[in-house]
């Protein structure tokens, strides 16, 4: 436990142009000791672009990288000093583990003697102390991630940079390799920026995420923040699903508002100080897991009456799609053990959320 | 793949008669040199070494065959460290420029040898270079790159470059980069642009011709003068120890790509 080893990165007004193309729009991220960030967004986002900046293999157009406050822009990506997991690992296949392993120790010039410690040390880290004298193509994908992973450690970098670091690897292999990645963050206490386009993938993991669209850095927060208080309609819609309801402010107060939708009115808990003026359009965004199917006779601070549009089983749970009148199609998520009533096609049903449930949040910016 | 369209009977036939007619001008030189005659001729009362004797113990063919070999080696090196760093500094700047500097390379290639070597002997000439060991050495080697240069660019295109992005961020320099990354992942494509390279100076006569007289006289040349001045079957013996030779290099050339490949 050396949290004394994660160095701060700060990333002030990044931009990258290529040509016409803005690949990145101004980010500016301060990113603490010892954080795991994940910088997330879809394809085209400029999130690797930022990544390779912080490596040092792209050069800003503008802006300024820099570690523990000093400016590292100018810096070659050799002179930096930071372990990267590449998307594909990049192990050399010429090399067996442990000399892939020994490759940054090697670069420095340690002696062999200290080498074999390191790497020894480094494999039993990621548990593949027995494979260090097998290729990389005779490991599988899970273990050549790990490989990779040791090979950026080994040399205890000030950062360990990650792109897309579990993409290539089948979906429940993946999900043992997110908790086996945030396990080891815990243990080496180093600070590690994530690139991802996987949404499960950043909320497990990160200490903190950075969404980014289009080259901007749209919202930055711990993963239940973004989660509950997306600030933009990409936010809401990116990070796990989302319903959107379009109506008018009515009665504000502080922390609160009605918003008139149709002839329904919707009764909206908020909780941040400002009251928004009324009359003004609002749009909320909805989990689909905070609706719920309220059975004969209960009721809830919002109600709204609609039909099954179509229904899917989860096993987990039932997954919903609700026409109403007011607010359009609405799409629900419940537990099917407890559920009200048997889903079926047409059947009218009643739905319900409480007050604090949805949010205000903003439109994009194109 | 398999037998979804067998050959028919012509096409089959077809492409045996190529093979054979590519092979036959080679495979005549055998019975040639294992004549008992005293001229080139195929043998007439039974098979004979005598002629690969007179070679093995001749001393003009046993220098021809060391001189051919030591500018051979020499030229090799010559081309593989030209054209090796051109393929990888092409390959790393990777501009418009750089495609113009693989065609230039590849002119010794295009542009027949005969008027290369006449370019050649007109300014070998002044420079002292002409029937010298270095000038025909030079003559081969820079006529050897671009053998290497497709090789070792086929090689590297096959190369991820992220794996030289994974050494520098490791904090490798350019140079160690270049040796332990880069250079063992294009070995075979090196190793197979050397061979070329070699067979290429081993069997070069037109320019030898033009640029070397008496000093300097290589087994292809001593072949060409031989023929010219009597029929001794030794030529053909020589042919066929050439034959044997070039062949043990390409079989090489292909067990150490099947190595890599495996």
């Amino acid at each position: 436990m050396s949290a004394a080893a994660g160095h701060a990165l700060g990333l002030r007004g990044l931009t990258k142009r290529y040509g016409d193309f803005i690949a990145v729009n101004d980010v500016s991220l301060e990113i603490g000791q010892g954080e795991f960030v994940t910088l997330l967004g879809p394809s085209g986002s400029g999130k690797t672009t930022i990544l390779m900046a912080i490596a040092g293999f792209v050069a800003p157009s503008e802006g300024a990288v820099l570690l523990d406050g000093r400016d590292i822009t100018p810096l070659p990506p050799e002179k930096r000093n930071f372990g990267m997991v590449f998307q594909g690992y990049a192990l050399f296949p010429h090399m067996t583990v442990a000399e892939n392993v020994a490759f940054p120790l090697r670069v420095r010039g340690m002696s062999k003697a200290d080498r074999d410690a390191k790497v020894r040390a480094a494999l039993d880290l990621v548990q593949l102390a027995q494979f260090a004298g097998r290729l990389p193509k005779q490991l599988s994908g899970g273990q050549q991630q790990r490989v990779a992973l040791a090979r950026a450690l080994v040399f205890d970098p000030s950062l360990l940079l990650l792109d897309e670091p579990l993409s290539a690897l089948d979906k429940k292999l993946r999900a043992e390799l997110q908790e086996e990645l945030k396990a080891l963050h815990r243990r080496v206490g180093r600070t590690f920026i994530n690139v991802t386009h996987d949404q499960e993938e950043a909320l497990s993991m990160s200490d903190r995420i950075a969404i980014l669209n289009h080259g901007r850095l749209v919202q930055a927060g711990a993963p239940g923040e973004l989660y509950e208080r997306p600030r933009t309609r990409f936010v809401a819609d990116f990070l796990g699903k989302s319903n959107f309801l379009e109506g008018t402010v009515r009665q504000p107060a502080p922390g609160g508002f009605m918003l008139e939708a149709g002839a329904s009115r919707l009764a909206v808990a908020h909780g941040q100080g400002a009251a928004l003026p009324p009359g003004t359009r609002s749009l909320l965004s909805l989990r689909p897991e905070k609706i719920a199917l309220l059975a004969e006779g209960e009721t809830a601070e919002n109600q709204v009456e609609g039909r099954i549009l179509s229904w899917s089983y989860l096993g987990a749970g039932f997954a919903l799609r609700i026409a109403t009148p007011d607010l359009g199609e609405l799409r629900a998520v419940l537990p099917a053990w407890k559920s009200p009533v048997a889903p079926a096609e047409d059947l009218p049903v009643r739905l319900g959320w409480s007050a604090d449930a949805a949010v205000p949040v903003e439109e994009d910016a194109a | 793949m398999d037998g979804i369209y067998s050959p028919g009977a012509a096409s089959r036939s077809l492409a045996w008669a190529t093979a054979f007619y590519l092979v036959l001008p080679i495979l005549i030189v055998v019975p040639v040199a294992l004549t008992d005659q005293r001229y080139l001729s195929l043998p007439q009362d039974g098979i004979s070494f005598r002629h690969f004797a007179t070679v093995l113990s001749s001393p003009e063919w046993l220098g021809s065959i060391w001189q051919s070999f030591t500018i051979a080696v020499a030229a090799t090196i010559l081309s593989v460290t030209a054209g090796t760093l051109c393929a990888i500094g092409c390959w790393r700047i990777s501009r418009r420029a750089t495609e113009l500097v693989r065609v230039m390379m590849l002119l010794p290639l295009i542009i027949p040898s005969i008027v290369y070597a006449i370019g050649l002997y007109r300014y070998f000439g002044p420079l002292g270079l002409l029937d010298r060991f270095l000038g025909v050495v030079i003559a081969h080697g820079v006529t050897g790159i671009p053998y290497v240069v497709i090789t070792v660019s086929t090689a590297l295109a096959a190369f991820d470059p992220r794996l030289e992005q994974a050494a520098r961020g490791m904090g490798a320099s350019l140079s160690q980069t270049l040796r332990w990354v880069i250079l063992p992942r294009i070995a075979p494509g090196i190793f197979s642009g050397a061979i070329f390279a070699f067979i290429h100076s081993w069997d070069e006569l037109v320019m030898v011709l033009f640029i070397a007289s008496r000093d300097v006289f290589t087994l292809p040349r001593r072949i060409w003068d031989g023929i010219n001045e009597n029929l001794d079957p030794a030529m053909a013996a020589v042919a066929v120890l050439l034959i044997l030779f070039t062949l043990l290099l390409l079989l090489a050339d292909r067990a150490l790509r099947r190595r890599n490949e495996g």
